[in-house]
Protein backbone atom coordinates (compact mmCIF):
# COMPACT_ATOMS: atom_id res chain seq x y z
CA UNK A 1 0.00 0.00 0.00
CA UNK A 2 1.44 3.51 -1.18
CA UNK A 3 1.29 6.39 0.61
CA UNK A 4 -1.86 7.90 -1.29
CA UNK A 5 -3.46 4.53 -0.39
CA UNK A 6 -3.10 5.26 3.00
CA UNK A 7 -4.30 8.57 2.76
CA UNK A 8 -7.94 7.20 0.99
CA UNK A 9 -7.81 4.59 3.50
CA UNK A 10 -8.08 7.33 6.49
CA UNK A 11 -9.79 9.38 4.75
CA UNK A 12 -12.55 6.20 3.94
CA UNK A 13 -12.48 5.15 7.93
CA UNK A 14 -13.63 8.60 9.14
CA UNK A 15 -16.37 8.99 6.43
CA UNK A 16 -17.76 5.01 7.69
CA UNK A 17 -17.12 6.60 11.03
CA UNK A 18 -19.28 9.39 10.42
CA UNK A 19 -21.81 6.99 8.52
CA UNK A 20 -22.44 4.99 11.21
CA UNK A 21 -23.48 8.37 13.51
CA UNK A 22 -26.05 8.34 10.76
CA UNK A 23 -24.26 11.17 8.46
CA UNK A 24 -25.89 11.04 4.89
CA UNK A 25 -23.42 13.57 4.00
CA UNK A 26 -20.57 11.53 4.71
CA UNK A 27 -22.56 8.88 2.73
CA UNK A 28 -22.54 11.09 -0.76
CA UNK A 29 -19.17 11.71 -0.30
CA UNK A 30 -18.09 8.07 -0.04
CA UNK A 31 -21.09 6.87 -2.88
CA UNK A 32 -19.34 9.54 -5.42
CA UNK A 33 -16.06 8.75 -4.38
CA UNK A 34 -16.57 4.77 -5.14
CA UNK A 35 -19.21 5.12 -8.33
CA UNK A 36 -17.05 5.08 -10.67
CA UNK A 37 -14.82 2.18 -10.14
CA UNK A 38 -17.45 0.27 -8.72
CA UNK A 39 -19.34 0.83 -12.15
CA UNK A 40 -16.55 -0.35 -14.21
CA UNK A 41 -15.63 -3.32 -11.89
CA UNK A 42 -19.47 -4.43 -12.07
CA UNK A 43 -19.56 -3.84 -15.97
CA UNK A 44 -17.18 -6.77 -15.88
CA UNK A 45 -20.02 -8.28 -14.46
CA UNK A 46 -23.29 -7.11 -16.56
CA UNK A 47 -23.84 -4.50 -19.18
CA UNK A 48 -27.19 -3.61 -18.02
CA UNK A 49 -26.97 -0.26 -16.43
CA UNK A 50 -30.15 -0.67 -14.14
CA UNK A 51 -28.32 -3.93 -12.76
CA UNK A 52 -25.62 -2.04 -11.96
CA UNK A 53 -27.10 1.15 -10.22
CA UNK A 54 -29.02 -1.68 -8.00
CA UNK A 55 -26.02 -3.69 -7.56
CA UNK A 56 -24.10 -0.05 -5.95
CA UNK A 57 -27.00 1.03 -3.84
CA UNK A 58 -27.72 -2.28 -2.63
CA UNK A 59 -24.06 -2.21 -1.59
CA UNK A 60 -23.59 1.09 0.06
CA UNK A 61 -27.31 0.18 1.82
CA UNK A 62 -25.32 -2.67 3.49
CA UNK A 63 -22.41 -0.08 4.06
CA UNK A 64 -24.58 1.78 5.75
CA UNK A 65 -25.80 -0.68 7.85
CA UNK A 66 -22.75 -1.77 8.64
CA UNK A 67 -21.18 1.29 8.90
CA UNK A 68 -20.61 0.96 12.95
CA UNK A 69 -19.74 -3.04 12.49
CA UNK A 70 -16.59 -2.34 10.28
CA UNK A 71 -13.52 -3.61 12.51
CA UNK A 72 -10.95 -2.30 10.09
CA UNK A 73 -9.34 -5.48 9.93
CA UNK A 74 -8.60 -4.75 5.30
CA UNK A 75 -8.81 -1.75 3.49
CA UNK A 76 -12.28 -0.10 3.73
CA UNK A 77 -12.07 0.23 -0.20
CA UNK A 78 -11.25 -3.87 -0.15
CA UNK A 79 -14.09 -4.06 2.63
CA UNK A 80 -16.85 -2.16 -0.25
CA UNK A 81 -15.58 -4.26 -3.11
CA UNK A 82 -16.28 -6.89 -1.21
CA UNK A 83 -19.36 -6.12 -0.56
CA UNK A 84 -19.83 -4.87 -4.24
CA UNK A 85 -18.91 -8.78 -5.65
CA UNK A 86 -21.26 -10.37 -3.14
CA UNK A 87 -23.96 -8.47 -4.44
CA UNK A 88 -23.28 -8.61 -8.04
CA UNK A 89 -23.39 -12.39 -7.72
CA UNK A 90 -26.45 -12.03 -6.06
CA UNK A 91 -27.81 -9.73 -9.00
CA UNK A 92 -26.51 -11.97 -11.39
CA UNK A 93 -28.11 -15.58 -9.99
CA UNK A 94 -31.57 -13.08 -10.04
CA UNK A 95 -31.39 -11.55 -13.58
CA UNK A 96 -28.40 -14.14 -15.25
CA UNK A 97 -25.28 -13.33 -16.76
CA UNK A 98 -24.89 -10.95 -19.61
CA UNK A 99 -22.81 -10.90 -22.29
CA UNK A 100 -19.55 -8.44 -21.66
CA UNK A 101 -19.82 -7.42 -25.34
CA UNK A 102 -22.94 -4.95 -25.99
CA UNK A 103 -23.23 -3.20 -29.87
CA UNK A 104 -26.11 -1.75 -28.46
CA UNK A 105 -23.94 0.77 -26.39
CA UNK A 106 -24.45 4.64 -27.02
CA UNK A 107 -21.30 6.13 -28.66
CA UNK A 108 -19.07 8.71 -26.91
CA UNK A 109 -21.02 8.58 -23.16
CA UNK A 110 -17.48 9.22 -21.64
CA UNK A 111 -14.78 11.92 -22.09
CA UNK A 112 -11.35 10.78 -23.79
CA UNK A 113 -8.29 12.43 -25.08
CA UNK A 114 -8.81 10.83 -28.27
CA UNK A 115 -11.95 8.90 -28.42
CA UNK A 116 -11.39 6.38 -31.45
CA UNK A 117 -8.22 5.13 -29.80
CA UNK A 118 -10.14 4.32 -26.19
CA UNK A 119 -13.23 2.96 -28.83
CA UNK A 120 -10.03 1.10 -30.39
CA UNK A 121 -8.96 -0.31 -26.80
CA UNK A 122 -12.28 -1.15 -25.58
CA UNK A 123 -12.70 -3.62 -28.53
CA UNK A 124 -9.62 -4.97 -27.93
CA UNK A 125 -10.37 -5.30 -24.47
CA UNK A 126 -13.64 -6.89 -25.01
CA UNK A 127 -12.42 -9.40 -27.72
CA UNK A 128 -10.28 -10.51 -24.66
CA UNK A 129 -12.63 -10.87 -21.82
CA UNK A 130 -15.69 -12.52 -23.67
CA UNK A 131 -13.62 -15.83 -23.28
CA UNK A 132 -12.58 -15.29 -19.38
CA UNK A 133 -15.19 -17.22 -16.88
CA UNK A 134 -16.97 -14.02 -14.60
CA UNK A 135 -14.47 -14.61 -11.65
CA UNK A 136 -11.35 -14.69 -14.12
CA UNK A 137 -12.73 -11.37 -15.40
CA UNK A 138 -13.39 -10.39 -11.58
CA UNK A 139 -9.61 -11.39 -10.85
CA UNK A 140 -8.29 -9.35 -13.83
CA UNK A 141 -10.32 -6.01 -13.30
CA UNK A 142 -9.16 -6.49 -9.70
CA UNK A 143 -5.48 -6.12 -10.14
CA UNK A 144 -5.13 -5.07 -13.74
CA UNK A 145 -7.96 -1.98 -13.13
CA UNK A 146 -8.05 -1.67 -9.32
CA UNK A 147 -4.64 -2.54 -8.50
CA UNK A 148 -5.51 -4.97 -5.93
CA UNK A 149 -2.60 -7.07 -4.23
CA UNK A 150 -3.48 -10.63 -4.05
CA UNK A 151 -4.12 -10.75 -0.85
CA UNK A 152 -6.77 -8.21 -1.12
CA UNK A 153 -8.49 -10.23 -4.10
CA UNK A 154 -8.84 -13.16 -1.80
CA UNK A 155 -10.44 -10.98 0.69
CA UNK A 156 -12.64 -9.47 -1.72
CA UNK A 157 -13.79 -12.79 -3.05
CA UNK A 158 -13.57 -14.90 0.22
CA UNK A 159 -11.55 -17.67 -1.14
CA UNK A 160 -7.86 -19.04 -0.93
CA UNK A 161 -4.65 -16.75 -2.43
CA UNK A 162 -4.28 -19.68 -3.77
CA UNK A 163 -7.38 -19.45 -5.61
CA UNK A 164 -6.81 -16.10 -6.48
CA UNK A 165 -3.47 -17.33 -8.59
CA UNK A 166 -4.95 -19.93 -10.21
CA UNK A 167 -7.51 -17.54 -11.32
CA UNK A 168 -5.35 -15.08 -12.55
CA UNK A 169 -3.06 -17.06 -14.36
CA UNK A 170 -5.47 -19.11 -16.20
CA UNK A 171 -7.11 -15.65 -17.39
CA UNK A 172 -3.44 -14.50 -18.29
CA UNK A 173 -3.02 -17.18 -20.18
CA UNK A 174 -6.44 -17.20 -22.20
CA UNK A 175 -5.97 -13.41 -22.89
CA UNK A 176 -2.31 -14.03 -24.27
CA UNK A 177 -4.14 -16.53 -26.67
CA UNK A 178 -7.11 -14.90 -27.91
CA UNK A 179 -5.92 -11.07 -27.63
CA UNK A 180 -3.65 -9.87 -30.69
CA UNK A 181 -0.92 -7.17 -30.43
CA UNK A 182 -2.84 -3.74 -31.71
CA UNK A 183 -0.28 -3.19 -33.99
CA UNK A 184 -1.85 -6.34 -36.08
CA UNK A 185 0.06 -9.24 -34.73
CA UNK A 186 -1.90 -12.40 -34.74
CA UNK A 187 -2.81 -14.07 -31.15
CA UNK A 188 0.17 -16.64 -30.19
CA UNK A 189 -1.76 -19.90 -29.69
CA UNK A 190 0.81 -21.38 -26.89
CA UNK A 191 -0.76 -23.37 -23.74
CA UNK A 192 2.72 -23.15 -22.26
CA UNK A 193 4.05 -20.37 -19.76
CA UNK A 194 6.93 -18.75 -20.83
CA UNK B 1 15.85 -10.29 -6.30
CA UNK B 2 17.69 -11.27 -9.42
CA UNK B 3 16.63 -13.61 -12.32
CA UNK B 4 18.87 -16.72 -12.94
CA UNK B 5 20.59 -17.45 -15.94
CA UNK B 6 18.37 -20.04 -17.18
CA UNK B 7 16.20 -18.74 -19.61
CA UNK B 8 12.87 -20.81 -19.05
CA UNK B 9 13.15 -19.87 -15.41
CA UNK B 10 13.86 -16.43 -16.31
CA UNK B 11 10.97 -16.21 -18.41
CA UNK B 12 8.75 -17.72 -15.87
CA UNK B 13 10.27 -15.13 -12.77
CA UNK B 14 9.37 -12.26 -15.74
CA UNK B 15 6.03 -13.53 -16.39
CA UNK B 16 4.87 -13.57 -12.45
CA UNK B 17 6.42 -10.52 -11.85
CA UNK B 18 4.77 -8.21 -14.41
CA UNK B 19 1.18 -7.54 -13.47
CA UNK B 20 3.11 -6.20 -10.15
CA UNK B 21 5.42 -4.41 -11.72
CA UNK B 22 2.91 -2.50 -13.62
CA UNK B 23 0.81 -2.10 -10.44
CA UNK B 24 3.83 -0.37 -9.11
CA UNK B 25 3.68 -2.93 -6.10
CA UNK B 26 6.44 -4.69 -7.14
CA UNK B 27 10.04 -4.09 -5.05
CA UNK B 28 12.09 -2.31 -6.59
CA UNK B 29 14.80 -5.24 -7.34
CA UNK B 30 12.34 -7.06 -8.54
CA UNK B 31 11.56 -4.71 -11.58
CA UNK B 32 14.66 -3.68 -11.84
CA UNK B 33 15.12 -8.00 -12.72
CA UNK B 34 12.54 -7.67 -14.77
CA UNK B 35 13.64 -4.72 -16.73
CA UNK B 36 17.02 -6.61 -17.07
CA UNK B 37 15.04 -9.42 -18.39
CA UNK B 38 13.30 -7.51 -20.90
CA UNK B 39 16.04 -6.22 -22.59
CA UNK B 40 17.27 -9.49 -24.14
CA UNK B 41 13.87 -11.72 -24.03
CA UNK B 42 11.72 -10.51 -27.38
CA UNK B 43 8.92 -12.48 -26.13
CA UNK B 44 9.10 -11.39 -23.20
CA UNK B 45 8.94 -8.09 -23.89
CA UNK B 46 6.05 -8.76 -26.36
CA UNK B 47 4.10 -10.28 -23.66
CA UNK B 48 5.06 -6.79 -21.54
CA UNK B 49 3.77 -4.69 -23.92
CA UNK B 50 0.37 -6.87 -24.23
CA UNK B 51 0.34 -6.78 -20.51
CA UNK B 52 0.99 -3.17 -20.36
CA UNK B 53 -2.06 -2.19 -23.20
CA UNK B 54 -4.47 -4.29 -21.22
CA UNK B 55 -3.29 -2.59 -17.87
CA UNK B 56 -4.55 0.56 -20.42
CA UNK B 57 -7.65 -0.85 -21.44
CA UNK B 58 -8.77 -1.89 -17.89
CA UNK B 59 -8.26 1.50 -16.23
CA UNK B 60 -10.23 3.26 -18.62
CA UNK B 61 -13.69 4.71 -17.24
CA UNK B 62 -16.35 2.71 -17.63
CA UNK B 63 -19.00 3.19 -20.94
CA UNK B 64 -21.48 2.48 -18.99
CA UNK B 65 -23.86 5.49 -18.36
CA UNK B 66 -24.65 6.14 -15.09
CA UNK B 67 -25.25 9.22 -12.90
CA UNK B 68 -24.13 9.27 -9.10
CA UNK B 69 -26.05 11.54 -8.40
CA UNK B 70 -29.54 9.80 -9.55
CA UNK B 71 -28.06 6.94 -7.96
CA UNK B 72 -27.58 8.58 -4.65
CA UNK B 73 -31.05 10.41 -4.96
CA UNK B 74 -32.54 6.75 -5.09
CA UNK B 75 -30.25 5.28 -2.41
CA UNK B 76 -31.10 8.15 -0.25
CA UNK B 77 -35.07 7.49 -1.30
CA UNK B 78 -34.36 4.08 0.05
CA UNK B 79 -32.70 4.79 3.10
CA UNK B 80 -36.05 6.70 3.91
CA UNK B 81 -38.46 3.95 3.10
CA UNK B 82 -39.53 1.59 6.16
CA UNK B 83 -36.94 -1.37 5.96
CA UNK B 84 -38.28 -4.47 4.85
CA UNK B 85 -37.27 -6.10 7.64
CA UNK B 86 -38.95 -3.12 9.97
CA UNK B 87 -42.20 -4.46 7.51
CA UNK B 88 -41.79 -7.76 7.91
CA UNK B 89 -41.69 -7.34 11.83
CA UNK B 90 -44.52 -5.38 11.80
CA UNK B 91 -46.19 -7.86 9.75
CA UNK B 92 -45.59 -10.95 11.84
CA UNK B 93 -46.58 -8.45 15.15
CA UNK B 94 -50.02 -7.97 13.66
CA UNK B 95 -50.27 -11.62 12.46
CA UNK B 96 -49.71 -12.52 16.23
CA UNK B 97 -51.92 -10.10 17.82
CA UNK B 98 -54.85 -11.49 15.53
CA UNK B 99 -53.60 -15.30 16.50
CA UNK B 100 -54.01 -13.82 20.22
CA UNK B 101 -57.27 -12.61 19.76
CA UNK B 102 -58.56 -15.37 18.00
CA UNK B 103 -57.79 -17.74 20.85
CA UNK B 104 -58.85 -15.63 23.30
CA UNK B 105 -62.13 -15.32 21.78
CA UNK B 106 -62.01 -19.21 21.31
CA UNK B 107 -61.54 -19.27 25.16
CA UNK B 108 -64.18 -16.79 26.13
CA UNK B 109 -66.81 -18.79 23.71
CA UNK B 110 -65.73 -22.37 25.36
CA UNK B 111 -66.34 -19.89 28.77
CA UNK B 112 -69.69 -19.27 27.90
CA UNK B 113 -70.95 -22.28 26.82
CA UNK B 114 -69.51 -24.08 29.85
CA UNK B 115 -71.57 -21.47 31.85
CA UNK B 116 -74.25 -22.36 30.56
CA UNK B 117 -74.39 -25.81 30.16
CA UNK B 118 -73.38 -26.02 34.37
CA UNK B 119 -76.36 -23.74 34.84
CA UNK B 120 -78.52 -26.07 33.26
CA UNK B 121 -80.74 -28.35 35.09
CA UNK B 122 -79.13 -32.02 35.02
CA UNK B 123 -82.41 -33.53 34.09
CA UNK B 124 -82.26 -33.92 29.88
CA UNK B 125 -84.83 -32.71 28.40
CA UNK B 126 -86.13 -35.97 27.10
CA UNK B 127 -88.13 -38.88 28.93
CA UNK B 128 -87.88 -42.48 28.09
CA UNK B 129 -90.53 -45.21 27.84
CA UNK B 130 -89.27 -46.29 30.65
CA UNK B 131 -89.20 -44.10 32.77
CA UNK B 132 -92.56 -43.03 35.51
CA UNK B 133 -94.58 -40.23 34.08
CA UNK B 134 -94.15 -36.94 35.19
CA UNK B 135 -96.06 -35.64 38.01
CA UNK B 136 -99.32 -33.82 36.80
CA UNK B 137 -98.81 -30.18 37.17
CA UNK B 138 -101.31 -29.01 40.11
CA UNK B 139 -103.98 -27.20 38.42
CA UNK B 140 -104.33 -29.70 35.10
CA UNK B 141 -107.42 -30.43 33.47
CA UNK B 142 -108.19 -33.44 31.45
CA UNK B 143 -110.23 -32.12 29.11
CA UNK B 144 -112.01 -34.06 26.28
CA UNK B 145 -113.29 -32.44 23.12
CA UNK B 146 -116.46 -33.34 20.85
CA UNK B 147 -115.00 -35.05 18.25
CA UNK B 148 -116.73 -32.90 15.81
CA UNK B 149 -115.24 -30.30 17.44
CA UNK B 150 -113.41 -27.47 14.87
CA UNK B 151 -109.94 -26.95 15.89
CA UNK B 152 -110.53 -23.29 15.44
CA UNK B 153 -113.21 -23.21 17.82
CA UNK B 154 -110.66 -25.56 20.50
CA UNK B 155 -108.40 -22.78 20.04
CA UNK B 156 -110.55 -20.01 20.34
CA UNK B 157 -111.42 -21.53 23.73
CA UNK B 158 -108.11 -22.46 25.33
CA UNK B 159 -107.46 -18.77 24.11
CA UNK B 160 -110.07 -17.06 26.12
CA UNK B 161 -109.67 -19.23 29.23
CA UNK B 162 -105.93 -18.59 29.21
CA UNK B 163 -105.05 -22.73 28.69
CA UNK B 164 -102.66 -24.34 27.29
CA UNK B 165 -101.73 -28.34 26.45
CA UNK B 166 -99.33 -29.60 27.80
CA UNK B 167 -100.21 -33.23 26.76
CA UNK B 168 -102.65 -35.58 24.65
CA UNK B 169 -104.27 -36.52 23.21
CA UNK B 170 -103.99 -39.58 24.68
CA UNK B 171 -106.08 -42.79 23.65
CA UNK B 172 -110.02 -41.72 24.84
CA UNK B 173 -108.93 -38.32 22.85
CA UNK B 174 -108.29 -36.19 26.37
CA UNK B 175 -105.87 -33.30 26.14
CA UNK B 176 -104.23 -32.03 30.09
CA UNK B 177 -104.40 -28.56 29.98
CA UNK B 178 -103.34 -25.97 32.82
CA UNK B 179 -103.92 -22.23 33.00
CA UNK B 180 -101.23 -19.87 31.67
CA UNK B 181 -102.05 -17.97 34.63
CA UNK B 182 -101.66 -19.21 37.68
CA UNK B 183 -103.56 -17.24 39.82
CA UNK B 184 -106.62 -18.63 37.65
CA UNK B 185 -108.73 -20.94 40.23
CA UNK B 186 -109.31 -24.66 38.98
CA UNK B 187 -112.64 -24.84 39.62
CA UNK B 188 -113.61 -21.76 37.67
CA UNK B 189 -111.75 -22.94 34.58
CA UNK B 190 -113.62 -26.37 35.19
CA UNK B 191 -117.00 -24.83 35.20
CA UNK B 192 -116.19 -22.10 31.91
CA UNK B 193 -114.86 -25.47 30.05
CA UNK B 194 -118.24 -27.96 31.40
CA UNK B 195 -120.19 -24.88 30.25
CA UNK B 196 -118.52 -24.58 26.91
CA UNK B 197 -120.40 -25.98 23.54
CA UNK B 198 -118.10 -29.16 22.14
CA UNK B 199 -116.57 -30.45 25.44
CA UNK B 200 -117.65 -33.11 26.61
CA UNK B 201 -116.08 -33.94 29.78
CA UNK B 202 -113.78 -31.46 31.47
CA UNK B 203 -112.23 -33.40 35.19
CA UNK B 204 -109.19 -31.77 37.12
CA UNK B 205 -106.67 -34.18 37.55
CA UNK B 206 -105.73 -35.98 40.55
CA UNK B 207 -101.92 -36.46 41.26
CA UNK B 208 -101.36 -40.40 41.65
CA UNK B 209 -100.50 -41.10 45.13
Amino acid sequence: MNDADTDADVTDRMLLQRMSTGDRAALAVLYRGYHGRLCRFLSRLTRRPDIIEEVINDCFWIAWQKAGSFHGDSRVSTWIMGIAYRCGLKALRQHGDEPVADDALPENRVPAHNPDEDRELRDWLGKGLIHLSVDQRVVIELVYGVGHSLDDVAAIMQCPVGTVKARLFHARVKLRNVLPSLAGDSPMREESVP
Amino acid sequence: MTFQTNPDRDCARAWEAMPWVLQGSAPREQGQALMSHLVHCAACRAEFARQSQLQLAMSLPSDIPLDANVGLKHLLGRLDAPAPQEARSRTAGWLTRALVAAVLIQAIGIGVLGMKLWSESDQPRYRTLSEAAQPATTGSIRVVPDAGMKLADWNALLHALGLRVVGGPNDVGAYTVVPRDSTATAQHLLQQLRAAPGIRLAEPVTRTP
